[in-house]
């Protein structure tokens, strides 16, 4: 039980005209700090600006990404930002939203939770024509979260987090699994899949990792399984060589690993040195499906070998057929824009959770207001349910055009896009069906089997 | 058993990098009296260069060669054109201290703009896996634990036996004095700034290497570390820094087999806050450098 | 203006309150104390963690996905008391760093090092405060009555915040004002000479360290009660960084330019960062801010170290004057209140010594010194360069330990009693090299040292001017007297440090006496001083001699020796050569050949 509730339907209080003041800077500076100072009061005065002007841009729609671009998770905020520049092209391509194009904007929270709420608020002070909230990863998910939904604003979530099984936010959406059925995951593709017997656990010692041990340590107990060794990796370290001889000295079959930022490659790397330059395989959490973790510790440890010894848990997602067609076509058609290198980091995208599953968000939100006729939140967040989920009779689409074609005719329609069918429970979780995914060295995701529901029960 | 002998071969490989460091940190601060917080920042963009140089198809040594250079020509800048006209001002310790934090943010957060915030790894091979007595350390290993000693050695040399370093020790104990028997401080200063900037350099791409793979903020921890290794020895003396090198590198590692590797940098603070409670000026206390 | 604007502005306004709040107590430590606390941002993570399991149900009730020990469920608003109750407790031990063995650089170093290991710890350990995922769904204060998202509450949370941010604020102005803030800025400026005058520095440094681990600790409280949670992530060291520039911007030394300072910076600039247009790569302005706020340091040490709102130099003896009612008669006045009469009971010399050995490793500075100072003598210490005149002096002050040997001053044993304690207790010395409180006006550095003030105790500036303020009249007019006297009346409001060298030694001098010393070491106190003011010094000193006062001075001017001291002492190589008068010691061969010749 939960002692804390939100009210989430606060009455709405009379805004006033009120100025932003500038900042008191005086006028007895020396000539050096005049024009650091001139740089802060003019950051300050477009503030200003964007605070009490701003419906320059009526006719755009934004979809704000909230979530860390700096701190040690800062590759994350990037990563949506490519989903979302996608998905409002292929949108906005087809004629926009209600006769809104859409645009997205970032928000930095730098992976602090105290930094998270300003952002927050922040981005619902300047964006007055905020249309969805995406982002929101574990480092700040808790902090941000109660603050947009008193907004009244939709928000999908990457976050597994357990408290956002319990606690009703009615403005919240999930379509990752919860890091209670990842660990479930990771543990029955040991068991049923590839036959392990002793399992090391390494993980990080962020918010977003650790959550994944506890679970994972019972249900390797459950299934009868043995831990091998339990280490845990401190994201600021830079060697991790006792850890990995620990693991080593331990001769698991398999490690359960997720260390985002260099600490996964420092640590993997150290593993296949120590073990004789052989590497002992691993089994990632979906978070480790992501093109920067790709190319780190391909980097490290050797892009074949990652592709040979790797396995995650995921769910399900298209990587052919027409639920998949349409958003390869999305990610190709921005390729130039969001990545910069060669190092597979559009193929991985292609299968990664914050990509695939953003990007099925944002449609959904997308259609639900078209479906609505309304960009109100408020009014769009029960179509979200309906579309996702699918009414009797309704017709399956694949992407956004699909979609807003069938909705014109007036048919009721089903959003099936990458991340597969969705299902929204009644904290507006979708689960979803979990498979096993690999990396081909080009850091292509592969599908290498499917985890069943009898397998999950049997070790949860 | 065999995890605390192995624990004991990466403890010297942790000591391996953090004694170049330390060392260089050390003589800096002896010499130019400067707490050069930026040190582990300067490192970080050292390492980039190496990185960038090994990007190019060139070999991770001749990249290293280049990273010291490159750490000489920053110390040397940083120094002479920041800290000395503190110096020179008569701005207090602590004051230029917090001067060195603000160089720290800025050439960190430059190589993190110019580079992302992704983390990379040097092209290059670890070389064979050797198997010594519970000693598991690759070639690599062995090339940076050598390269620490000869650091040491030649450093050892250079202050005992060379004009140069007898000046820079005499420069270090009192630079007025020293200026007043006829040394050439300014000189010695630079000297000792390139000197020490070239280790630097050499330290954040060892780093860099050992690590496996690195971001523009890694060495954040790392330079708590060299601080640690730095006062535990008695800061300004080489010797000391080598000594506290030591002790942090083997307390971090060995610590993580007998405690959890949670608690292994914890174990090295502990260590450093008792010295410095009970030898305020750490296990080398008495004289400057040398 | 939307209301998510209002919302906004809200949301300043308390991180404003909050900022403010952290920015003050480091002010008081930094700005006024002068300790350079680089693991500041520990005491506002012990606040708000406080503030948290105060707050949060036993972990066993929600659900079981965070576990912390504590989890009191009390209500508001013992949760900010605790917070800032905490804060205080956490900075006890931190005087072990900063108290007497470490200082400077190497205490700075320390502190930084505990609050990385501080937070590798909350890290780490997961049953203390959940590791890693920190605590979540704090209860906000008064959320049982009111609903925390509501704009009337934001705004309400903000007013709270502003206003206990103006509380901490008028709380430490007096403070800093007071005769108490003056011995914390003489420590500041240097503490060896603070500790020589009688103050205790460790107990300056803890009071200092735990005012601001308060402040730290309530802003923290204040911040989780708003954010509702609270994890490692808030408080790395980098956080330190940023309050540090807020105060150097702002002003240090100078409680409005705290206050400023975390307007400009925690506030404003990291807010102001996020109305960037963004350029470039992801992230790239987020790391540009950092480069940002680094250039903003360097630049501001550099250009306006004093910051925007520079310390107000304090116009104490101007204000004194104007207070003065027209038919007051106008200075010069004697001193009201002549000093107590501390001449000594008793008979006996005033200080003995004997065998003294202070050695630094192998050199014995001081080998073996035996000599007793008659009372109300002005006695004089010559002796070659490197003789150990001012080792001596230091040993007898308390400055540097005794290796050996024993000190009696009015027969007690003092040998191993702190500075501080001998100062109070009549036996106060001037340094051989400047001394001089530099950021202190002349007459503030008189005033410091004035002993047993009633408003130099941290109670005691609590109450008051009212309390403390009668006293320091009687004080200012003492000081005007010896400035009257010194010829530095007209400079009574300019801070030492703009002097020039022979003022200097005039300050030092009038401080020493402003102590009411019973047995005052003088080291070189003519060095700079213009030979008919030395004269004019010298008949001084013997006037006090006469008075009862003992007077031991160190001297390189012979002639001043033979004018006014008996007897004069004479030491070389750490060791006492003879004792004499002047014209008995020039009958001496070893005397001359050492020295007067040499």
């Amino acid at each position: 039980m939960l002692s804390f509730h939100r009210r989430p339907d606060s009455e709405p209080t009379v805004a006033g005209e009120a100025r932003m003041r500038r900042p008191v800077l005086g006028r007895r500076l020396s000539v050096g700090a005049v024009a650091l100072a001139l740089a802060v009061s003019a950051a300050a005065t477009s503030g200003a600006i964007a605070l009490t002007a701003p419906a320059s841009a009526a006719s755009n729609l934004v979809i704000g990404d909230l979530a860390p671009f700096t701190g040690p998770d800062a590759a994350l905020g990037g990563y949506y930002d490519a989903s979302c520049l996608a998905a409002t092209t292929a949108i906005n391509k087809d004629g926009g939203v209600l006769g809104h194009q859409l645009t997205c904007q970032t928000f930095d929270t730098r992976g602090d939770p105290a930094d998270a709420v300003p952002a927050a608020n922040q981005m619902f002070a300047t964006t007055p024509n905020l249309a969805l909230v995406i982002g929101c990863t574990s480092d700040e998910a808790a902090s941000v979260v109660p603050v947009i939904n008193a907004k009244k604003m939709v928000a999908f979530c990457m976050t597994g987090q357990s408290q956002f099984d319990h606690v009703h936010y009615p403005y919240f959406f999930r379509l990752v699994p919860p890091d209670l059925a990842e660990s479930y995951a990771m543990v029955a593709i040991a068991k049923y899949h590839k036959h392990y017997k002793k399992i090391a656990l390494a993980f990080g010692n962020d918010i977003g990792s650790q959550t994944f041990v506890n679970p994972a340590l019972a249900a390797i107990k459950k299934a009868g399984l043995k831990v091998a060794s339990n280490v845990t990796l401190d994201l600021s370290a830079n060697t991790f060589r006792t850890e990995a001889e620990t693991v080593v000295q331990s001769h698991p079959d398999v490690i359960l690993t997720e260390a985002l930022g260099a600490a996964d490659a420092t640590f993997l790397s150290e593993v296949k040195q120590l073990n004789g330059g052989k590497m002992i395989p691993i089994i990632g959490t979906s978070a480790t499906i992501d093109p920067s973790w790709f190319s780190s510790v391909g980097a490290a440890i050797g892009k074949s070998t990652l592709a040979k010894d790797y396995v995650a848990d995921n769910l399900v997602v298209a990587t052919s057929g027409p639920e998949f067609t349409p958003f390869n076509d999305a990610m190709k058609a921005v390729a130039s824009k969001v990545t910069s290198d060669d190092s597979g980091s559009l193929e991985t995208l292609l299968s990664g959770p914050g990509a695939v599953h953003l990007f099925d968000g944002m449609n959904l939100a997308a259609l639900a207001m078209i479906m609505a006729k309304s960009t109100d939140p408020s009014v769009y967040k029960a179509d979200i349910l309906k579309i996702g989920d699918g009414v009797k009779g309704a017709v399956v689409v694949h992407s956004f055009a699909q979609g807003k074609a069938e909705l014109a005719k007036g048919k009721a329609i089903r959003y099936v896009g990458p991340g597969g069918p969705t299902s929204f429970d009644s904290y507006h979780d979708s689960p979803g069906i979990l498979q096993i995914d690999g990396y081909k060295a080009n850091g292509a995701v592969t599908v290498d089997g499917s985890i069943s529901t009898a397998q999950l029960r049997a070790v949860s | 058993m065999s995890l605390f002998i192995a624990s004991i071969g990466f403890g010297i490989v942790t000591a391996a990098v953090l004694a170049i460091a330390a060392v260089g940190f050390t003589v800096q601060f002896g010499v130019t009296d400067v707490l050069n917080l930026a040190y582990a920042s300067v490192m970080i963009a050292c390492a980039y260069v190496a990185y960038l140089i090994n990007q190019a198809g060139q070999s991770v040594w001749l990249a290293l060669v280049v990273a010291a250079v490159a750490g000489s020509v920053i110390s040397l800048v940083i120094n002479k054109y920041i800290y000395a006209p503190f110096q020179r001002r008569g701005t207090s310790a602590t004051a230029v201290v917090i001067v060195s934090l603000g160089i720290l943010l800025i050439i960190e957060f430059t190589v993190q703009a110019i580079e992302g915030p992704a983390n990379v790894s040097y092209t290059m091979s670890q070389g064979q896996t050797f198997v010594i007595g519970g000693l598991v350390l690759t070639t690599v290993q062995f090339i940076i634990i050598a390269l620490s000693l000869a650091f040491m050695v030649a450093l050892h040399l250079m202050l005992r036996y060379t004009r140069f370093g007898k000046a820079m020790r005499a420069t270090a104990a009192d630079r007025t004095l020293a200026r007043n028997c006829g040394i050439r401080t300014d000189r010695v200063v630079t000297l000792a700034c390139l000197i020490t900037g070239a280790l630097c350099g050499v330290a954040g791409t060892v780093f860099a290497i050992n690590s496996g793979s690195f971001g523009a903020t890694s060495a954040d921890l790392f330079l708590v570390l060299i601080l640690a290794a730095v006062f535990l020895g008695g800061p300004g003396q080489p010797y000391g820094a080598m000594l506290g090198a030591l002790v942090i590198g083997l307390a971090t590692e060995v610590s993580a087999v007998f405690i959890t590797s949670d608690y292994k940098y914890v174990s090295a603070f502990v260590i450093l806050l008792v010295v410095l409670a009970v030898r305020p000026r750490g296990l080398f206390s008495a004289g400057a450098i040398g | 203006m939307s209301q998510a604007t209002l919302f906004y502005l809200a949301n300043l306004l308390v991180y404003g309150g909050v900022d403010a709040i952290a920015c003050l107590g480091l002010s008081m430590q930094f700005g006024v104390a002068g300790v350079s606390n680089f693991g500041y941002i520990i005491f506002q993570a012990a606040g708000a963690y406080t503030a948290a399991v105060l707050s949060l149900p036993p972990d066993s009730a929600n659900g079981g996905f965070q576990t912390y020990i504590g989890g009191l469920g009390l209500p508001f608003p013992i949760p900010w008391i605790g917070a800032a109750l905490v804060g205080g407790l956490v900075a006890l031990p931190f005087t072990l760093l900063v108290g007497r063995r470490l200082t400077g650089q190497v205490a700075a170093i320390g502190l930084l090092v505990t609050a990385v290991m501080a937070n590798l710890l909350v890290n780490n350990f997961v049953p203390l405060f959940n590791g890693a995922a920190g605590l979540s769904v704090v209860p906000a204060p008064l959320h049982n009555l009111l609903n925390p998202q509501s704009q009337g509450y934001q705004w309400g949370y903000g007013a709270v915040a502003v206003l206990i941010a103006i509380a901490v604020y008028f709380f430490f102005r007096r403070l800093t004002e007071s005769p108490y803030g003056r011995s914390l800025r003489a420590m500041r400026d240097n503490s060896p000479v603070a500790n020589a005058l009688g103050k205790d520095l460790l107990s300056l440094r803890t009071v200092t360290l735990v005012l601001g681990g308060m402040a730290a600790g309530l802003s923290g409280g204040i911040l989780v009660g708003f954010i509702t949670l609270w994890s490692p992530g808030a408080w790395g060291y980098a956080e330190t960084i940023v309050l540090f520039a807020a105060v150097i911007i702002g002003g240090t030394g100078n409680h409005k330019g705290a206050i400023l300072g975390a307007i400009l910076v925690p506030l404003g600039f990291e807010e102001a960062s996020r109305f960037l247009p963004a350029i470039g790569a992801p992230g790239l302005i987020a790391a540009l801010q950092w480069v940002a706020i680094g250039i903003l340091i360097v630049a501001f040490l550099w250009f306006r170290p004093q910051g925007i709102i520079p310390e107000q130099r304090r116009r104490i003896f101007a204000k004194a004057r104007a207070g003065r009612s027209p038919s007051d008669p106008a200075s010069p006045r004697p001193p009201r209140g002549s000093p107590p009469d501390r001449s000594g009971s008793g008979s006996g010399p005033a200080l003995a010594t004997a065998g003294v050995v202070v050695s630094f490793g192998g050199l014995r500075a001081v080998d073996g010194v035996a000599i007793s100072l008659e009372r109300s003598r002005l006695t004089g210490l010559i002796g070659p360069n490197g003789a150990g005149k001012s080792t001596l002096l230091s040993a007898l002050a308390g400055t540097t330990p005794v290796s050996k040997g024993q000190i009696l001053y009015q027969g007690k044993d003092i040998t191993h009693e702190p500075a501080y304690r001998r100062a109070r207790g009549g036996l106060v010395r001037t340094f051989q090299l400047a001394s001089e409180f530099k950021r202190l006006t002349v007459i503030e550095n008189l005033l410091s040292a004035v002993p047993g003030q009633r408003g130099d105790t941290f109670r005691g500036a609590l109450r008051g001017r009212r309390f403390w303020g009668k006293e320091e009249a009687l004080a200012i007019d003492q000081a005007e007297a010896l400035m009257e006297k010194f010829g530095l009346i007209d400079h009574a409001d300019t801070y030492a440090g703009n002097l020039s060298g022979g003022q200097r030694r005039l300050v030092e001098i009038m401080r020493a006496l402003m102590a009411r010393p019973q047995l005052l070491l003088l080291d070189e106190p003519m060095a700079g001083i213009h030979p008919t003011l030395a004269r004019q010094i010298g008949r001084s000193l013997q006037e006090l001699c006469a008075k009862g006062m003992t007077i031991l001075l160190v001297e390189h001017e012979l002639a001043f020796m033979d004018e006014f001291c008996d007897p004069v002492i004479v030491m070389a190589e750490g060791r006492i050569l003879a004792q004499g008068t002047m014209t008995e010691l020039r009958g001496q061969a070893e005397v001359v050949e050492a020295y007067l010749v040499g």
